[in-house]
């Protein structure tokens, strides 16, 4: 019984003392408070889902046909006739292009959206152009592409340019014309040079749209990378995806997408979500309260 | 010893979306301030307060007349606190400060925690202003004024957005503060008590940015507001506002 209600004699009560749970305890209690425990349930869930899938449905390929025939092209091995294993060159000639892309399609982005963000002359010349081209869907880039270049890597790598390009623009121009008025009075006011204001108002401000928009271009380009490899590339992922389902061996075209789905999301989990959280570590609930303070 | 000289100003705003027709802030404001005293400038809203601030700053340029802010014959060095405290979010308190200043080094860091210090924040040059309360980013806003030295101190109505308590807390501070350094001072408010616990003259403008009166107030410092001659004072300005036929925030009664 607990103390005070011994202590004040009340009839009948009795209340159990709680036992005490250790704060890191491996209950399921516990589990359930973790973040990461409730995304591995999640993904064990989608597993479960897909594998019970391929118990109904014969066309659909097995969790376990999927993994062999990724390491299969992994190894190098035999697909059975003349066809074998190939995975690091799609691979890295697709990482690679998609690199060129993004390095040459970010500044690009960056600096159309700096402008159209603060001239309005700007805005009227450039809006409509960079609109259009976020409307545009990444296939329409895969068959232009195609047309331009032939079958070659120039295709994909302007596919990821022009895909990147309005993201970033569009996200940053907002961001500029999002910045409080209030703070560039008071950088007048005290007289701060345009310099200065630059690096530390207008990058700083816009730092929150600047990196929705390279997300997005990220998320983007890759997807349009795919497509145009799909259909206007001899060699990459897209391309590797494409010839499995030409010759019909739908394990090996379900392995190079899902390859592709946890590469973007690697990239996601593993460099952009750390990097996002380290650059908007100011954005924090306030810790300190006038009350405390006095 | 730095004079503010203000002739002949007017400042019309053109007709836009939420005015469809144009409104006068100022009409033909005549006034001069020199040397270390604090000027309270009260009247109602739309008087024309904030409008002769951001002229006298700088930042808004005024339809006819001029406004001249000297300091032994050079442009004054203008310190600035705003309504909102206007800190970078993503800077830290001490960057803030120092965000104003052209010059950087060990001594003006050491110079921005000194007036940190004043203003009663010894330990929160590291942190975000998401991390302060409302009543402690408008004391940095005080400190980063003063830390550029400013010859003239612009305040408008630094202590609108605060809850009472906390208002008369930043009052003492900037009190405190002022009597160590003397600026001379353009205190804008609607608030009777405030100009009179901190000013040594109030001019009262009426709408449309007219001067009204200009009462000198000549108390012995530090004042507290329920200092019984400060009260006093209170009563007599606040009529001469009645008199004006202006409406009149009655803080004191309620403090």
């Amino acid at each position: 019984m607990s103390d005070i209600h011994a202590q004040q004699g009340l009839p009948g009560l009795r209340l159990e003392e709680a036992q005490p749970v250790a704060e890191g305890a491996l209950t399921l209690r516990n589990l359930l408070r973790r973040p990461w425990f409730i995304r591995l349930l999640a993904v064990g869930f989608l597993l479960f889902i897909w594998q019970w899938v391929t118990w109904v449905n014969t066309r659909v390929p097995g969790i376990d046909e999927i993994v062999r025939f990724m390491v299969t092209e992994i190894t190098g091995g035999s697909h059975g006739g003349m066809l074998s294993g190939e995975f690091w060159g799609p691979l890295s000639l697709s990482l690679r292009r998609y690199a060129v892309g993004l390095v040459i399609g970010i500044p690009i982005g960056g600096a159309l959206g700096l402008v159209i963000g603060s001239s309005r002359w700007a805005r009227g010349l450039f809006n409509d152009t960079v609109l259009v081209l976020l409307a545009l869907p990444a296939v329409v880039w895969a068959f232009l592409a195609s047309l331009w270049f032939g079958l070659s890597s120039e295709g994909p790598i302007l596919a990821v340019v022009l895909t990147a390009v309005p993201f970033v623009a569009v996200n940053l121009a907002a961001g500029v014309r999002n910045i409080d008025p209030g703070l560039i009075e008071m950088s007048r006011s005290y007289g701060v040079p345009p310099g200065r204001r630059l690096v530390h108002l207008l990058l700083g401000g816009t730092l929150p749209s600047a990196f929705t928009g390279v997300r997005l271009a990220f998320m983007t380009g890759w997807n349009s990378l795919l497509i145009v490899e799909w259909f206007g590339a001899t060699s990459g992922v897209g391309w590797r995806a494409r010839f499995w389902y030409d010759a019909l061996r739908y394990p090996g075209f379900v392995a190079w997408i899902f390859l592709f789905v946890l590469l973007i999301t690697l990239l996601d989990r593993l460099l952009l979500s750390p990097l996002e959280r380290r650059a908007f570590q100011w954005n924090q609930q306030p810790t300190l309260t006038f009350e405390e303070e006095l | 010893m730095a004079t503010v000289l203000i002739e002949n100003l007017t400042k019309v705003y053109p007709p836009s979306l939420n005015h469809p027709t144009q409104v006068q802030a100022l009409g033909g404001l005549n006034m001069s301030v020199t040397g270390n005293v604090f000027v309270a400038i009260v009247g109602p809203s739309g008087s024309g307060k904030t409008t002769l601030l951001n002229i006298v700053a700088g930042v808004e340029r005024p339809t006819s007349g001029s406004v001249r802010a000297l300091h032994e014959g050079v442009p004054a060095q203008i310190g600035y606190v705003f309504q909102e405290p206007r800190l970078l979010p993503w800077r830290t308190v001490v960057d803030n400060m120092l965000y104003v200043q052209d010059r950087k080094s060990d001594q003006l860091r050491r110079e921005a925690e000194f007036y940190l210090k004043m203003v009663g924040l010894s330990e929160v040059s590291h942190l975000y202003p998401s991390q302060l309360s409302g009543g402690m980013q408008q004391r940095v806003g005080i400190a980063r004024a003063f830390l550029v030295n400013p010859d003239v101190l612009l305040l408008d109505e630094p202590f609108s957005h605060l809850d009472s308590l906390t208002g008369r807390a930043l009052r003492d501070y900037l009190q405190r503060i002022w009597l160590q350094t003397r600026k001379t001072a353009l205190f804008v408010t609607h608030d009777v008590t405030e100009a009179v616990e901190l000013a040594d003259r109030i001019v009262m403008l009426r709408p449309g940015g007219v001067a009204y009166d200009d009462i000198p107030i000549d108390l012995p410092r530090p004042r507290r507001p329920d200092d019984p001659a400060v009260r006093d004072m209170q009563a007599e300005v606040i009529s001469r506002f009645d008199a004006m036929g202006a409406a009149v925030r009655f803080g004191a009664q309620s403090r």
